[in-house]
C-alpha cells in the first residue's frame, strides 16, 4: 500500500521500538521492545486494537508498518545466520524515528 | 467444572525467565465433554436472549468449514502460470485473492515469495493469527506454545524439526503476524512447471508449503 | 508490562507435530464468537475475546486448550457486559450436564 498523508515514516527508515509500558491488551510483544529496526512495507490505518479490547469502536485509526529486524538485535549473539531476518508490524505510536548509522546493505 | 467470571487481574510484568512452557495443551475426553455442554449452554441462553438462532450457527460452521489448502493451491498455481497475477499478488494479495473468487475476511493478506534464496517462515506470537478465510483452521503445532515460542528465536532449528535443513546460502525471514497482516508463502514453482496441468500443480501444494515448514 | 500469553523468544521443548482433529464444539465456539462480532450483532470482537484470555490469569491460561480458552474468555466478556448472567448460564449448564449423564446411562453417545 501507498504511504498517505500524514505517514511519520517510509520505506528503510530507522526506527526504535517503545515500551509504551502500557496494561492491558497491545500487539506489540516483548522480544521487540526497545530495539532498531527497519521500516519495509506501510500497511494502511486501522483501528487500534488496544481501543478496540474496551470496545472503544470510534477510532481513530493509526499507521502500521511492517518493520524488519537483524536477529542479533532481539536475541544478542545468536546460533540465527546474519542475514536471516525477522519482520513484524507495528503500531505508529509504539515507533520512535532514529538516525541511520550505517548503511544496510 | 469451571465456569466464567473468575477475575484474576494479572496487569503486572511476568517473569518469563524461569518458565519452559507445555508445548500444547490437549483437551481430555472429560475436556471435551465439558467443553460441548458449555458451548450448547451458553448457545441455548444466547438464542433465549434472541441474539442468535440455532440455523445460524449450523450455517456459519459450514462456512468455518468450507476453505481449506485447495485455496491457497489456486492462488499460488495461477501466481506461476501468469506473470502478471503474481505481481498483482504481490502487491496487494487480498485483491489478488478476491480477483479469482475467493472471499477474504481478513484485513490483508501479505503474500511472501520463496526464491533458490529466500525461504519464509509464517508463525504469531501472541495467540493464532493465521489466514483462516483462505486455508481454515490452523494446524495444531502452529497454535502450540513451543511454536510460537521458538520460531522467532530458533527458526532455523525449528525447521530441522519440521525435516527441511535450510543452507548458508539461503535467507530466511519468519514473520510475526501480531495485527491486522495475514500472511502466505507462495512456494517456488516445480522445475517441470509447464509440464503439468493447474489440477496436478495444485495437488502437489500442501498446508506446509503455504505457511512454510516445507520447501 | 508483559503479559503471560507473550512468550516469542521463550524456552519451549519440541513442537508437537500430532494432526489433532477440530472438534464440533470447537468449531460451535468460533462460530458463535463470529456471529457475536458480525455487522449486525458487535457484541464481542476478536480484540475484546484475545483481552479477555490476556487477563484471566496465568494459571487458566497454562492449564486450557487454545479453544478453551477462547470459550472461557468469551463467557467473562458477556458476563462483564451484561449480555448474560452467570447465573442463567450455570442453570443452563446444570440442565445440559443432566441431559447428558441421562442419555449415557441410556447408552446414547
Amino acid at each position: 500500500m501507498s504511504r498517505q498523508d500524514g505517514c511519520r515514516f517510509k520505506v528503510n527508515d530507522c526506527v526504535e521500538i517503545l515500551d509504551l509500558g502500557k496494561a492491558g491488551h497491545v500487539r506489540i510483544p516483548f522480544y521487540v521492545r526497545g530495539k532498531i529496526g527497519l521500516i519495509i512495507q506501510y500497511c494502511g490505518r486501522y483501528l487500534n486494537p488496544e481501543d478496540l479490547a474496551v470496545g472503544k469502536t470510534s477510532g481513530p485509526t493509526i499507521d502500521l508498518y511492517r518493520v524488519q529486524f537483524n536477529h542479533s538485535e532481539l536475541w544478542g549473539v545468536s546460533e540465527n545466520l546474519s542475514q536471516d531476518r525477522l519482520v513484524i508490524e507495528i503500531y505508529d505510536h509504539w515507533l520512535k524515528p532514529i538516525e541511520k548509522i550505517v548503511e544496510e546493505s | 467444572m469451571t465456569k466464567g467470571n473468575e477475575h484474576d487481574h494479572d496487569h503486572h510484568d511476568h517473569d518469563h525467565s524461569e518458565v519452559e512452557h507445555e508445548a500444547l495443551v490437549i483437551e481430555d475426553d472429560v475436556g471435551n465433554i465439558e467443553g460441548q455442554i458449555m458451548i450448547d449452554a451458553l448457545q441455548s441462553v444466547l438464542i433465549s436472549r434472541g441474539l442468535l438462532t440455532a440455523p445460524e450457527v449450523t450455517k456459519e460452521i459450514q462456512q468455518l468449514e468450507s476453505p481449506g489448502i485447495h485455496l491457497g493451491a489456486k492462488v499460488v498455481v495461477k501466481a506461476w502460470t501468469d506473470p502478471g497475477y503474481k505481481a498483482r499478488l504481490l502487491s496487494n494479495g487480498k485483491s489478488a485473492i478476491q480477483e479469482i473468487g475467493i472471499s477474504v475476511g481478513e484485513a490483508q493478506i501479505v503474500v511472501v515469495e520463496n526464491t533458490p534464496t529466500v525461504h519464509n517462515l509464517i508463525t504469531c506470537t501472541l495467540c493464532s493469527c493465521y489466514p483462516r478465510s483462505i486455508l481454515g483452521q490452523p494446524p495444531s503445532w502452529y497454535i502450540s506454545k513451543a511454536y510460537r515460542a521458538r520460531t522467532v528465536r530458533e527458526p532455523r532449528k525449528v525447521l530441522e524439526e519440521f525435516g527441511v535443513t535450510l543452507s548458508k546460502e539461503i535467507q530466511l525471514i519468519v514473520h510475526d503476524s501480531n495485527a491486522d497482516m495475514r500472511y502466505l508463502v507462495l512456494p517456488e514453482p516445480p522445475a517441470n512447471l509447464s509440464a503439468m496441468d493447474a489440477t496436478k500443480l495444485e495437488a502437489t501444494i500442501g498446508r506446509d508449503d503455504l505457511i512454510g515448514v516445507s520447501r | 508490562m508483559r503479559g503471560y500469553h507473550d512468550i516469542g523468544g521463550d524456552t519451549a521443548g519440541e513442537i508437537p507435530q500430532q494432526e489433532l482433529p477440530w472438534l464440533h464444539w470447537e468449531k460451535q465456539t468460533e462460530a458463535i464468537r463470529n456471529l457475536l462480532g458480525d455487522g449486525t450483532r458487535r457484541i464481542i470482537s476478536l480484540d475484546e475475546m484475545r483481552r479477555g484470555f490476556e487477563s484471566f490469569g496465568a494459571e487458566k491460561y497454562g492449564k486450557h486448550s487454545f479453544y478453551r480458552r477462547r470459550l472461557e474468555s468469551m463467557i467473562d466478556i458477556l458476563i462483564e457486559k451484561g449480555v448474560i448472567s452467570s447465573r442463567e448460564l450455570e442453570h443452563a449448564v446444570k440442565e445440559k450436564k443432566r441431559v447428558w449423564d441421562e442419555n449415557s446411562k441410556a447408552g446414547i453417545e
